[in-house]
């Protein structure tokens, strides 16, 4: 009795259905407004399944994906080293061409380690003997002085930078042709002073600053900074603070510069004081 | 042909010319055709009164010049809970002496009740598939409610015309 009542309401479900169908078919293909709103129920729907559906299977396979984002992404960094060292080497290249002077040999290079918050600070450079470098040369940069190479190693050169009291660069200031030392004022990172200028020098700030030529480390006229504020020092000489364009603090690439003659300069000098 | 099934075609038929030459307002569609399946004789199987109202409903679109199976679409759900309304409302003795309904016997409230639930079923499906999701819920709302009441109050009309004969043998 009660299977005969479950096949009877089968039947009678399947007959619902059967017509709810029929009803429906006719009303899509006969009305135009249903005909949409069946489409877009109908889009919505598919949408919703098949949307949670491909959402379940991102899911499961969530490591797959995670493993080749981890892979694409190391293919990225290579790349992205690749154009770095790339665009590095241009720019070591225009130091060079910046530069370019028939006595001197320029050695683009990059700066490996630097200190700054010491007394005498220190730069190493990743260019050593192997690359042509020679100790007692000059470290420049698109902004200016840096340092002295004081010593070399195969790959690496280590040098002093301006960031030292005892380190001085003959300077010319602007267009009055006076030289003087310039050195580090030993409190900022982009500060100097030229000092032992005469008293009577009529200081203009904003002039520019070059490096004098006098020197067998640099070039002439490669522009160091621009003159600030002077004062009177003991009543007998002047000293002129220097706003240098090179601020240690952003320091990367730089320029060894190699002197050609400065073998000859330095025999020729020790001959001369022999004779006095 | 028997009386009452004269009278349900031209009740039908009245159903028709309602829905073709009377409308009266935007808010209000009258429809009594839940009330005449549910005098239809007890006995009828649920599959057949299924089919009737499938056919019943092609036959007022296709006159209404209407959008063919909407009414089908609404009417069939109301005869296939016809049977279970019948047993939640009359009773399960109605349905086991296979009686026919009777205003006198069953009595107004129980009439209205099973109305109610049959015509709302109706207005629900119809109204919902006719708005195509073109008008606010606030309009169907209330047009729901208006045609559900009036709509309730003229089935009652037809119900105790259809079931006259029965009230005759009864008394």
């Amino acid at each position: 009795m009660s299977g005969q009542k479950t096949s009877s309401f089968l039947v009678s479900a399947a007959i619902f259905l059967l017509l709810e169908v029929a009803a429906l078919v006719l009303l899509h293909s006969r009305s135009t407004a249903q005909n949409i709103w069946f489409n877009r129920a109908s889009h919505r729907t598919m949408a919703f399944l098949w949307g949670g559906g491909e959402a379940l299977r991102t899911q499961f396979k969530m490591e797959e994906l995670n493993e080749e984002l981890q892979a694409e992404n190391a293919r990225l960094q290579e790349r992205l080293r690749a154009y770095e060292l790339r665009e590095q080497a241009q720019e070591e290249q225009d130091h060079v061409a910046a530069g370019a002077s028939s006595i001197y040999r320029y050695i683009p290079a990059t700066v490996v380690k630097m200190s700054r918050n010491r007394v005498h600070n220190y730069i190493i450079l990743n260019k050593g003997s192997e690359d042509g470098v020679q100790p007692q040369s000059g470290i420049i940069s698109d902004r200016g002085v840096v340092g002295i190479v004081e010593a070399v190693d195969k790959h690496y050169a280590y040098g002093l930078t301006l960031m030292n009291p005892e380190m001085s660069v003959g300077a010319r200031l602007g267009s009055s042709e006076q030289v003087a030392p310039l050195s580090w004022d030993g409190v900022g990172t982009a500060r100097a002073v030229v000092r032992d200028l005469p008293p009577h020098y009529n200081n203009v700030p904003g002039d520019t600053v070059r490096t004098s030529g006098f020197s067998i480390f640099f070039p002439p006229d490669i522009p160091i900074g621009v003159t600030g504020d002077s004062r009177l020092v003991d009543g007998s000489t002047r000293q002129v603070d220097v706003l240098l364009f090179q601020d240690f603090s952003t320091l990367r690439y730089v320029t060894v510069v190699q002197n050609l003659a400065r073998t000859e300069i330095t025999a020729l000098e020790a001959e001369g004081e022999g004779d006095r | 042909m028997k009386a009452s099934t004269l009278k349900f075609i031209l009740l039908f038929a009245a159903q028709l010319i309602l829905w073709n030459y009377c409308n009266f307002s935007q808010y209000l569609i009258i429809v009594f055709l839940p009330a005449m399946l549910l005098c239809l004789p007890i006995d009828r199987g649920v599959i057949r009164v299924m089919i009737l109202a499938f056919l019943l409903g092609l036959a007022a679109d296709f006159f209404e010049t209407g959008q063919l199976g909407l009414t089908s679409l609404a009417l069939v759900p109301v005869a296939a809970i016809r049977r279970w309304v019948i047993q939640l409302v009359f009773g399960n003795e109605l349905l086991a002496r296979g009686e026919d309904l009777s205003f006198r016997r069953q009595g107004l409230a129980k009439f209205v009740t099973s109305i109610l639930i049959l015509t709302s079923v109706f207005l629900l499906i119809y109204l919902w598939v006719d708005s195509a999701g073109m008008y606010p819920l606030g309009f169907l709302a209330l047009k729901y409610g208006i045609s559900l009441l009036v709509s309730t109050v003229v089935s009652l009309a037809i119900a105790f015309l259809l079931l006259e004969e029965s009230v005759a043998k009864w008394n």
